[in-house]
Parts: C-alpha cells; structure tokens; sequence
C-alpha cells in the first residue's frame, strides 16, 4: 500500500478551488436569471401560460320612441368542444351527436380537430343544454351566447333590419347602429398547460364585456301598426306590388312609421313569410336566391326612386306661390291641349273634357296639368330647378338607413329643354324617392324649413341613461311662412273639394294631393304599370303629421292616387291623429251631417239581393267590383264594418266569396253525405280544425251547413260507422 | 492498522438532505406526466422511494463494507459492469424515449451506464494506485488508463449517450491528473478530447443544432430553443423565493420530464432562488467534505477512489445546473441524488457510502 504524494494532495486543493470558483460563477448566473432577469423572463412565461378566450357582449336593444322593445338579445347556448380535453373521442361524439341531432361523424371530425378550441353548434336549446350538461362529457363545453330577437317578426323590418349569426348588423338600424349596439367584447383568461388544458391553480382572470347601447327610435310603435295595417289592407285591395307608407312629424322630421308591404321577419331574414312564396323559392339556385333576398330586403321608401306624378305638383306650386308668379286666385285656362312647346304634345289629363277658365287654386284642385306647366314656363329653368334642389330633391336625405338613392333631377339648368321643363312642372321626368317627397312636403307643412329626417332620437344605456341624443336637424329654409301657409290652405281643398276626396276624414283639416305616373322600366313608359301615391298634411291648419302613401302597381281596378292610396292616408291620418290626441273640430256643415249620421248594417253573409235591399232601404248606395254577379252571390265583406257610422247616402263596397280567402270569414259547407278523406280535405282547405267521430260517410256535422264561421272554431263531425 | 471511526457526519447530512430534497421535487415535478400518462400521480414518486430505501440500505452496507477490499475485487466489478452494458445489445435491452439505454430483468430495470461509471473509476482508482509513479510514464502510465477510459467511455458512447461518456471522461482524467500524470500529458489529452467532442457534435445534426440554439435560444423557442428557453422561463418566474412547493407551471408539459434532466430548473421556479441557492450549497459541501477525505486519507487507493467518486459527483451536478442555466449548450444529464432515475439513485448512495468508510480511515477533524 502506498500513500498519496504531496503532488496529489496539492492538486487536490487546486481542484477545490477550481470547483469552487466554478460554482460561484453558477451561482451569480443563477442570481441573474432568477433576480436581475427574472421579471422579464416571467413576462414571457406568463403569456405562454395564458389563453384568452374572448366573451361577447350583450348586444343593445332597439326601442320605439316610447320604449317598446323591438328588437333585442336573449339568452342562447352554444357549443365548444376542446379537442385536447376529450379522452373518448368516438364515444363522446355518439352522445354529442344523440343530444344535438347532428351528424355523427361530422362531429368526430370536429372534436378531433388540431385546435385547440372548435365550434360545435351555435343557438342550441335551453332543454338540449341541460341535456348536454347532464351528460358531462370532458371538453364538450356550452357557453351562454346570445341572439338576436325581433318579438314582433316581421314588424318595421325595413326600418330595424337584422343581423348575421354573429350578431354583427347587416341592414336597415342594426347595420347603421351597429357600432353603438354592439359593444365591447370582454376577455376571459385562465393557465393553461402546453397542451391548452386548464391548470388545476393559477389564476383565471374575467374581464367583462361591455354590453351595447341601446337605440330609441323616433317611430312610434302604435303608428307603425296604424301604417302597416292600411300598407297590408291596400296590397290585398289593390293586388299591388308594393305599398310603402311613410308618417312624419313635419315640425322635427321625425319619422313616426314607415311601413313597407311586402315585408319579410328579421328573425329568419331569408325566408319569406309568405308560404306559396316560399314553396316558389324551393328550387332556385343559389344565386336566384340571392337576389330574391335582396329584393325581399330592399326598403322601397328610400332604396328607391320613382316618377312622382301630381304631387311633385305641391313643389311647382311652392315655387311659383314663393316667387309671386302666381296667387292663389290668379287665373288659368286650360284648353285640353298645351300648345308651343316645341318637340311635345302635351295634354292634360281631361283633355277630353278641358278644365276651361280656373283659378289657381282650382287648377290644383282639378289637378289640372295646365296651369302648373304655365307656372312652370313663367318660373324658367333656373327657378324651377332651384326649388327642386332646395327641396331636397336629387340629393340624400342623410337618413341614418342603407342605401339611400338620390333620384334623378336635371344637373344643370342649361340641360332643360323646354319640353322637360313643362313635364317636370307636373312631376314627369324626374326621379324622386318617397322619402325625399315626404321631407320635402314636411318642410310645406313647417313653414318652410327643410329638415333631415330623423330615425333615432338617442341613444340609451342599459339603465336607460341617455348617452348620446340627436337634435332635429333643419338643413335650410326654403319658403316663406306666409308661402307655407297659403299652400295648405289650397292643400286643404283638394282634399275637402277636389281630386283628393277619398283622404277626406271629418273634424281634421288634411291637406293633400293625389299623383298618378305610369312606371318607368328600362328607360320607357311601361304600359300598363302604375304608381298611384297620395302624399297629406294633416291638421292643415297645425301640421302634426305628414304622410305619403305610394301604391306600386295597383291591377286590382283602378290605378288613380285618389282612388288607391288616398283612402289608405286617410285611414293612417284618422288613426293616428285621434292616437295623438288631436281632437276633432267639426265645422258647421260637419256637424250637420254627423247628427244624419247612419249606422251601416251587416250585410255580410247575404246574398246580393238581399244585401242590396237592405242597403238602399237605409239610404246607402253600393258599389261591387265583380262584374259578373248574379242574385246568389254571397257577400263575404264589406266596407266600412257594420256599427262604423257614417254619413247618410255613403257608398258601401261589397266583396264577394272571390276574394274572401284574404279575410277570414267563410260560411260553413255541407258535408253530409261525404267521405272521410273528402272532408279532410275541406276542412283542411278552410283552414279549420275538427274532431272526427265514426267512420264511414257523415252524417251530422257542427256548425250546420251554410252558418257563418271563423277560422278558429273546430268542426265536430259525426260519421256513420259503416264501413265500405 | 488504525481503529475503525466514526464516519464523516457532514457528508452524512448533505446527502440524506438533498436525497430527500430530490424524492420531494420528484414527486412535485412527476405529477403532472404521471397523472396525464400513467393515470396516477404517484407513480414517479413510489418509484423514487423505493430507490431511495434501497439507496439507504445500499449506502449502509459500503459504509460498513472495508473498502480496501474493492481494491482486490476491483477487476472484477469492472468486467462485471462492462458486461451489463454488453446485455443492451442482447433482447434484454429496453428503449425508452428514442434511446436503448436499459436491460430489463425480471422484476426490475437498470442502467448499466450508472454501473459503468461506478466501476470503472474503482477501477482505474485501483490500477494508478499500484502503478504509483508509472502514471507519468507514456507507454506504463497513460497509456493503459486511455485504454481503460476508451473501453468504458466508449461502452457508454456506443450507447449515443454523448454527455455521460463526457462526464465519466472528465472523471476518469482528474483521477489520472490527482495521481500525477504529466501536464503537458494532460494538455495533448485536452486537446485530443475537444477534437473528439467537436467531431462528435457535428458529426450528429442535432447536436450542431443544439449547439447552436444555445447561442440564442429564444431564437428558435419552439425548435431546438425550446428546452433552454422553457428552463429559463421556470428559473425566471422563480424569482428569489419562487412560486411555492408544488406550483410550478412550467411542468405542465412545458418542460419533458421535468423531473428527470431538468429538475433543477424546477426547483428554481418553485422554491426560487434561495432554494436552488441551497441545493448548490449541499452540492459544494459533499465536495468540499470529499475532497478533504481524500486529503486525509493515507492510503493512494482510497485517495483515488474518494476523489473519483467526488469528481464524478462534481462534474455531473455542475454540467446539470449549467445546462439548465443556459451556461452550456443542452445535454440530457440528470442531477446526482436528486433527478428521478433507480440505479442512479442506488449507485450514488452506494458511492456516498464507499466514500463514508474510506472517511472512517482517515484522519479527519471532526466536529
């Protein structure tokens, strides 16, 4: 055995220190990482620990103006599967599937995914949720969402318009708003592990969504229904394409209703609400659809212009009265035919039977195309052109909707030839929007100031605190008080004298004016096509309301504003005046008439014959539309309704079983005698339920064959029980 | 010949301290793997108990077991090792991770490379202290300990296990400078080794890769970057009292098998850095405490044997905390007593112990 040398024993001592010194460096290595670098590097760890999933916000409601919800948010479930989370893929993706009515494979395919989070199933049931709880499947995880709720369907969807799926606004408010509804996502941020599995520690940090403001329209719901309900009732009577009612406040422009007819329900935006319609969709191509569904969302009142006929009349008459070309007792002559303008043959429309000597006021009575196209001609291009634009015609309104057209007036004086001037005098040759007609008829019914129609009044949050409000906005003066004032006064006696009688509504001075144009398709006069429109102010003598009603292709008979769409203003202005709260005043002659006010009788469910008798022994006359009537035909409706009162000698219109599936009355058929399967059909055809008893051929039935019916009755039918 | 003493208490303490520091960060470190893997959460940490009792055992018995008597067996251990080595390359041989690097036997696995190591600096301990001053003679001295070196590093080279046959390299070479070889011997030894190491590194791409990520691994953090950077990321989240025993986040599959190669970084995150601090001072004290054994230690063979079993502990905790630190380039290597790992747990222990009963014959202060 030998021992170690001092050599060793030195080298030893050498290492040591070496060692040493090699340990300290590792330790001030360590002290930098850890203390001097240690916030910085945390950072970075920090950031890979957390995953930030993000929360959505609720989004705002939109109010009327007197704070009915017309579309808001409720409570929806939808659902996210996180693959790594998921240890029996197949087995969980037969119980995911069972529970949601999905595809099996699809999601397999989906809880499989390379992600680290995967949509599942968006809006799922509050009964389906609890169901997919209860099955606590590890990384199926359902999240409280929300969705998008118009609780009167397809109520002002032109105005309110609707969202996509992820609630991000595509038309009508919802688009223009959808900064204000939307708000502000929030973030929820927990640890995760490497795999983006949540650690069992560490901190989850929740920072909340902050919820949208909420939308106060200036619309009124209550109007809104009055318009949609005329808009509704005069597509049916008139068979039109299109009906747009459109109320305004002249002294604010505020837009109280604007109903469009046919609509569709914001709630399921691409199917129409009308079945035949949507049988007819089934088969088009993607593309056919497509347009279908841009056609069905188009807001006609602003997305569209239109030849506005007489009532562009109002604005020629507003000019000439404003200039002192004319007064309102200045006389015309109309002679049937226009003569000396070069290049056009210019009739009025009674050519046949010419209005001869008139007053101004009496030309715009008869409508009478002849004194406006003189007033025209004494105006000039210049003047002329000058009101219409000052009118707010070929400009946008700036109505906070999409899509606003500005129609088509001349650019320059210079380009209108003597024949444009004439026809634009009565409203031929331009293109207006109704919108733009009704805001510029407003600044009539104001005295004279323009103002840019207003659709919100302000914005709210969610304690109803205003955040934001819009102030009426006027845009510029463009007549006189004294011009305002003395137009009404002729608006007046179209209504209680002239073409527009039929927008006659007793105790209410209404100021109106019929218009007529043949449509232009394609750049020509399309035969046959019409736009009828009536535009009022109402009271005339203290203007609360404007009102436009425009009738696109009426084939239902006549075509004529005063026939069309006057009735349909009259009934939104005496409904929505005596909403107001505006009372009546009846003048002395009004009075007189209403104490021989009649009641009418129900005539309905008689046949003709008897309807006949009954109506004129009380005083009333009729009018039938059907040509080819005989003794037997039933009356199914009239108008106006049994127990409305009115004035002695009123014409009442009678409808017949032709048009009686659009209202909902119906005289119940015999069945006796017929087959199971026969009645079926009938009843089924009628819209009605029943309760069947026996089998075999019928034999008794409730109600009796040929008593009158609604559709929400049950029929009880007895059958014999011989069997065939 | 002296009478028996009582064995070195300090060497004593810092052992069974940082053994049991390692079964606790063990189990901490394992959980997450054992939980998500082996669908229980103890399963790492029974494992390392049961080493670590056997460790004891171990550890008392060579306390107690004359080491003068390792000198004659000496040869035999070391064939005996080699020979464990050899069974890898027979079906016995068990991969794990990409790497065959364990001999499955009934009833338990081991790695022979922890065996090797042991074995073979007994023997060469053994082979200088009988050749004396030969060591400084080229043809008698150096040139049979390179052969020994060779044949063992190679054993575990041959296994593609770079950083061990390193580590047991280094080893083996202090033990040859302790005894007395010539410097300018030890200088072209020197060199040889960086020439070898540099043809080993560019010799395997991911090695060259590595090499490079440590330059900057933030450069390619989700590559060859990530290990170093996601150590970094748990050292520095750390900070200087840590996150608390058990809360570290990056052994959520942030580091792999954090218990294992990369346990100190997770010591650094949850105790911080006073308690990584304390680890690398129990490490210095069982150097400190081995090499004054050796100091003190009369006889040549137990001074070889105590500096080689210090010098194999040294080099192998120092490599590991410089790997983890960023300080070298990444290499797999587990810290000694502490990393999860059987017949590395066992063979330290056993090691410490031969180390205790040479301290019983020497002539130590204690206090």
């Amino acid at each position: 055995m030998s021992a170690p040398s001092n050599k060793t024993k030195k080298r030893l001592v050498v290492i040591f220190f070496a060692v040493s010194f090699i340990v300290f460096l590792l330790i001030l290595r360590l002290g930098y990482l850890q203390i001097v670098k240690g916030e910085e590097l945390k950072k970075g760890a920090l950031e890979q620990w957390t995953k930030g999933i993000e929360i959505k916000p609720k989004r705002g409601v939109i109010y009327d103006r007197n704070g009915k919800k017309l579309a808001m948010s409720v409570s929806s479930y939808t659902v996210w599967s996180s693959p790594a989370d998921i240890d029996k893929p197949k087995e969980t993706a037969k119980v995911v599937a069972e529970i949601l009515k999905m595809d099996e494979k699809e999601v397999y395919e989906k809880i499989t995914k390379n992600q680290r989070v995967e949509k599942l199933k968006q809006w799922i049931t509050k009964e389906e949720a609890v169901e997919l709880r209860k099955a606590n499947l590890p990384g199926i995880e359902i999240i409280d969402d929300n969705k998008r709720y118009y609780p009167y369907g397809s109520f002002a969807s032109h105005m309110i318009g609707f969202t996509d799926i992820d609630n991000n606004g595509l038309y009508g408010i919802e688009k223009v708003y959808d900064k204000y509804l939307n708000g502000t996502p929030g973030k929820w941020i927990k640890t995760t592990d490497a795999k983006g599995r949540q650690l069992p520690y560490g901190s989850e940090k929740l920072y909340e969504a902050e919820d949208g403001l909420s939308v106060v329209l200036t619309m009124d719901e209550t109007i809104q229904h009055f318009a949609e309900k005329a808009a509704l009732e005069s597509l049916i009577k008139n068979n039109a394409k299109n009906v747009s009612v459109i109320v305004m406040e002249p002294k604010t422009g505020d837009i109280l209703a604007m109903a469009t007819k046919p609509d569709y329900d914001p709630n399921n935006p691409r199917e129409p609400v009308d079945e035949g319609i949507k049988n007819q969709w089934k088969d088009l191509s993607q593309d056919e659809l497509q347009k279908r569904w841009y056609d069905m969302w188009r807001n006609f009142p602003i997305n569209d212009a239109y030849e506005p006929g007489s009532t562009f009349k109002i604005i020629t008459s507003a000019a000439g009265l404003e200039e002192n070309v004319t007064t309102p007792d200045t006389n015309f002559y109309c002679g049937g035919h226009i003569k000396g303008i070069p290049g056009a043959n210019i009739k009025c429309w009674r050519w046949y039977n010419p209005h001869g000597s008139q007053t101004f006021t009496e030309g715009v009575q008869n409508s009478c195309n002849a004194v406006f196209v003189d007033v025209g001609r004494k105006l000039g291009n210049e003047k002329m052109l000058k009101y219409i634009k000052a009118f707010g015609f070929g400009e946008n309104t700036g109505i906070d909707l999409t899509g606003e057209q500005g129609g088509i007036v001349p650019s320059d004086p210079k380009n209108i030839k003597e024949a444009n001037l004439a026809t634009m005098s009565y409203g031929h040759g331009i293109a207006v929007t109704p919108i733009q007609l009704v805001t510029a008829v407003s600044t009539i019914a104001n005295g004279g100031e323009l103002m840019k129609p207003r659709i919100v009044k302000e914005l709210i949050d969610e304690e109803g605190k205003v955040v934001q409000s819009f102030k009426p906005e006027a845009k510029r003066r463009v007549i006189s008080e004294e011009t305002s004032k003395t137009l009404l006064e002729i608006l007046e006696s179209v209504v209680s004298e002239g073409t527009g009688k039929k927008a006659y509504v007793p105790g209410y001075k209404i100021g109106g004016k019929t218009g007529t144009a043949q449509k232009v398709i394609d750049g020509r006069y399309a035969p046959g096509k019409y736009i009828a429109s009536f535009v009022a102010v109402a009271p005339a003598n203290d203007p609360k309301i404007a009102v436009l009603v425009v009738v696109d292709e009426p084939s239902g008979g006549s075509y004529y504003g005063g026939t069309t769409a006057a009735p349909v203003a009259s009934e939104v202005i005496e409904e929505t005046l005596k909403y107001l709260d505006i009372e009546p005043q009846y003048t002395e002659k009004e009075k007189e008439e209403f104490v021989k006010k009649v009641t009418v009788p129900d005539v309905r469910n008689k046949n003709i014959a008897v309807a006949g008798k009954t109506l004129t022994e009380l005083g009333f006359k009729y009018n039938t539309e059907l040509p080819n009537i005989n003794e037997d035909t039933i009356v199914i409706d009239q108008f106006p309704l049994p127990g409305t009162k009115v004035n002695e000698g009123s014409i009442i219109d009678l409808y017949f079983n032709k048009k009686g599936k659009e209202l909902n009355i119906n005289i119940m058929p015999d069945l006796t005698g017929k087959k199971r399967e026969e009645v079926v059909k009938i009843l089924d055809d009628l819209k009605l339920k029943y309760n069947f008893n026996g089998n075999g051929l019928v034999i008794n039935q409730k109600p009796k064959a040929g008593s009158e019916i609604d559709e929400n009755i049950t029929v009880e039918v007895e059958f014999s029980d011989i069997k065939e | 010949m002296a009478k028996k003493r009582a064995s070195d208490f300090t060497l004593l303490l810092s052992t069974i301290l940082l053994v049991f520091i390692g079964i606790i960060m063990v189990f901490s470190s394992s959980w997450p793997d054992a939980l998500y893997k082996m669908k229980n959460g103890y399963h790492f940490l029974k494992k390392q108990l049961i080493a670590g009792f056997l460790g004891l055992i171990v550890l008392v018995f060579f306390m107690n077991f004359n080491y003068k008597k390792l000198d004659k067996l000496s040869l035999f251990i070391f064939i005996a090792s080699l020979l464990s080595g050899m069974l890898i390359f027979t079906p016995l041989g068990v991969e794990f991770n990409g790497a065959k690097r364990w001999v499955k036997l009934p009833g338990f696995t081991f790695m022979p490379s922890d065996l090797i190591k042991i074995g073979s600096v007994i023997y060469l301990s053994s082979f200088l202290s009988k050749k004396k001053d030969d060591v400084r003679k080229l043809g008698k001295g150096v040139i049979p300990s390179l052969i020994i070196i060779g044949i063992s590093c190679g054993m575990i080279y041959a296994q593609k296990d770079l950083s061990t046959s390193f580590t047991l390299g280094v080893t083996l070479v202090s033990i040859m400078f302790i005894a007395g070889m010539k410097l300018n011997h030890l200088g072209a030894l020197i060199a040889m080794g960086g020439v070898g190491v540099y043809k080993a590194i560019s010799g395997e791409g991911f090695r060259a890769k590595r090499f490079l990520a440590f330059k900057d691994p933030f450069a390619d953090k989700v590559g060859f970057g990530w290990q170093a950077v996601q150590s970094l990321y748990a050292l520095g989240s750390g900070g200087l009292f840590g996150l608390g025993l058990g809360k570290s986040r990056q052994k959520f599959f942030y580091i792999p098998e954090p218990y294992n190669d990369f346990i100190f970084s997770i010591i650094g995150e949850e105790l911080g850095f006073l308690g990584s601090l304390t680890v690398i001072m129990l490490f210095l004290l069982i150097i400190w405490r081995g090499i004054k054994i050796a100091l003190n230690t009369e006889d040549l063979f137990g001074c070889l044997l105590a500096s080689g079993i210090t010098a194999l502990i040294t080099i192998q905790s120092l490599i590991h905390i410089a790997v983890v630190t960023s300080s070298v380039p990444t290499t797999g290597i587990p810290l000694p007593l502490v990393s999860y790992g059987g017949t590395s747990l066992i063979l330290y222990m056993g090691s410490i112990g031969i180390l205790l009963n040479i301290s019983r014959h020497a002539d130590l202060d204690r206090s």
